[in-house]
């Protein structure tokens, strides 16, 4: 708990993580908010009741106008297609080409999010053993990037990638490679982009679950004669799995609807869902198939978000045994 | 564990830097001399900021940027805050709810909710105003308004609204002269996240502009797409060195004002 107010008090950027780590894991939800200070009486109670009720509703409002409403008619639209209420999803289903693009998107979450972990962890532990100073430019190096537009950062990866961008000449100079790699527009282009937008949101909650770590406990495995490969892998590594596998479900779900990286750095025959959906509003007015592919990835979304508390759990527990 | 700890440290460090460094390379790519963009130039001049300055369409992008971004700022702390509060005082029941929706629109993937406004504001006569883009940026703000300002709230001693209180303010007066000062750092540093998300965003903002209201990452989207010159880099730069401006005195402030706590 204590880790977790440091970013919530401490770091503005920290909201964006704290604000979509608190969507996977319910129970934190009481958290964030203080519960009313001041116990009174009935009437006061019925009053403060009304007047909350009066400062939500032009948020309620808001969210009305901008939010549901636009959804819910989205969501008619994508009943709305030529061949009957179905036909829409029916095309999408039944299309080789779109299953594709699923199945294309998925394959590039799961790797983006594996990606992530990977790197995050390292850095995680590095993270938890800093202080002072160290740790506040640490906790910079990772906060500041959040803050850069995405347009800005894939414009960067475009300079630095490019055929004659400074990696290539580096290979080339050092003699690792006689012709320039294409580094760019294609899978390679893609992960390199995405993994570093979606890194600090793996990396925090992995950071959460290192910090809450009982030293203790890895002393105690020491003394009893364990090496510390047998430490990392029976004590340390299950005690931050709901951290790790947190980071990963987070980073797979922001990676599924990604638009700007994939359609800027990636190559135009591995399309993922947003870019198809991009496609048909945009070049093929097809608004109804729009609409479907849109709620059947936020059919996706949404099961993975109810079904990620359990699965977290589920993860822990088998590593518990 | 300390060959663990150090392969741990060379690697966060590689990390940290692949987060950092290529953040920085739009810099030194807006001050080349030749006509493409090379990192790092060959030689350097500020022939493609005076590029940028002479060219009327940039420059109306990037006030349409900070007008849009301004709007988007107001609109979204003042619902926001009044949210906040009235967050505080409600129930648990009506908290879980509330808070469940207000987060809700960063779970909707954003090409989602793009798609959803385009059809909604057309018929209206929305797409391509500066109201529509004001109206989705806030949209996308209001969840980290509502956040910080619930944990600045959070961190006010209620003694001190009950001082108050027993010295005869009402709720109003309290409220302005104990509440506000106190939340005030949270209150700024959630205005300035909304005016960033307003002003880094981009696939909204290409889904909802017009000709008559192209923001600055619409236009740099366009560029990159078409043709990639220099003033590319001098825009992207300029986007990069306003969104630090806003992070560093954000960071400031909040330092000034954990050390004021202190004493």
């Amino acid at each position: 708990m204590a880790t977790r107010e440091y970013y919530f008090t401490s770091m503005t950027c920290g909201v964006e993580y704290a604000t979509r780590f608190e969507i996977l894991s319910k129970d934190n939800l009481k958290e964030i908010m203080p519960s009313a200070p001041l116990a009174g009486s009935r009437d006061r109670r019925v009053d403060r009741f009304w007047g909350s009720v009066l400062l939500l509703l032009p948020l309620a409002a808001f969210l009305l106008m901008v939010f549901v409403v636009p959804l819910a008619m989205l969501l008619k639209l994508s009943f709305g297609g030529a061949g009957g209420p179905f036909s829409a999803y029916s095309e999408i289903a039944s299309s080789e080409v779109y299953r594709k693009v699923f199945l294309n998107t998925f394959t590039l979450a799961i790797t983006v999010a594996s990606c992530t972990v990977l790197l995050s962890y390292p850095t995680a532990y590095m993270l938890s053993q800093l202080s002072g100073w160290k740790r506040s430019v640490a906790f910079w190096c990772l906060f500041f990037p959040l803050w850069i537009s995405v347009l800005v950062r894939t414009f960067s990866w475009i300079v630095i990638l490019e055929k004659s961008g400074p990696v290539n000449r580096a290979l080339l100079g050092m003699g690792l490679t006689s012709s320039p790699l294409s580094l760019l527009f294609n899978s390679f282009g893609v992960h390199v982009g995405m993994v570093h937008v979606l890194l600090p949101y793996a990396l925090l909650p992995i950071f959460t679950s290192m910090k809450a770590v009982d030293r203790r406990l890895l002393l105690a495995s020491d003394s009893l004669g364990a090496s510390p490969l047998t430490t990392f892998g029976r004590i340390y590594f299950p005690l931050t799995l709901p951290g790790l596998s947190t980071g990963f479900v987070l980073v797979f779900l922001m990676a599924l609807g990604f638009y700007i990286t994939p359609a800027m750095l990636g190559a135009a025959q591995h399309m993922t869902i947003s870019m198809l959906i991009d496609n048909f509003v945009n070049e093929r007015l097809a608004w109804p198939l729009a609409a479907a592919a849109s709620f059947s990835l936020l059919f996706v979304i949404v099961a993975l978000v109810a079904s990620a508390n359990r699965l977290v759990n589920f993860v822990s527990a088998m590593a518990a045994r | 564990m300390t060959a663990t700890r150090l392969s741990s440290y060379l690697a966060g460090s590689c990390v940290l830097a692949f987060l950092m460094l290529p953040v920085l390379v739009v810099i030194p790519a807006s001050f080349t001399s030749s006509s493409f963009v090379r990192v790092p130039p060959i030689a350097y001049s500020t022939r493609w900021y005076s590029a940028f300055i002479a060219d009327p369409e940039w420059i109306q992008a990037l006030f349409t940027s900070i007008s849009v971004a301004v709007f988007t700022t107001v609109v979204a702390t003042v619902i926001g805050t009044l949210a906040a509060i009235g967050l505080e005082q409600s129930s648990p029941k009506l908290r879980a709810l509330a808070l469940g929706l207000i987060i809700s629109p960063l779970v909707v993937p954003v090409i989602m909710i793009s798609v959803a406004l385009y059809y909604v504001m057309r018929p209206f006569g929305l797409h391509g105003t500066q109201t529509g883009l004001v109206l989705a940026h806030t949209l996308l703000a209001l969840p980290f308004v509502v956040i910080n300002v619930g944990l600045s709230l959070r961190t006010v001693d209620p003694n001190c609204r009950r001082a108050a209180a027993a010295l005869g303010a009402d709720p109003w007066y309290s409220f302005r002269t104990v509440t506000l000062p106190l939340i005030a750092p949270g209150l700024a540093g959630a205005a300035a996240f909304a005016f960033v998300t307003s002003f880094d965003e981009v696939v909204l903002s290409i889904f909802l502009s017009g000709v008559q209201s192209k923001t600055l990452p619409v236009k740099i989207w366009e560029a990159m797409r078409i043709e990639f010159t220099p003033v590319t880099a001098v825009a992207s730069a300029l986007l990069l060195v306003l969104t630090f401006i806003m992070f560093a005195t954000v960071e400031v402030m909040r330092d000034h004002a954990n050390r004021a706590g202190d004493q």
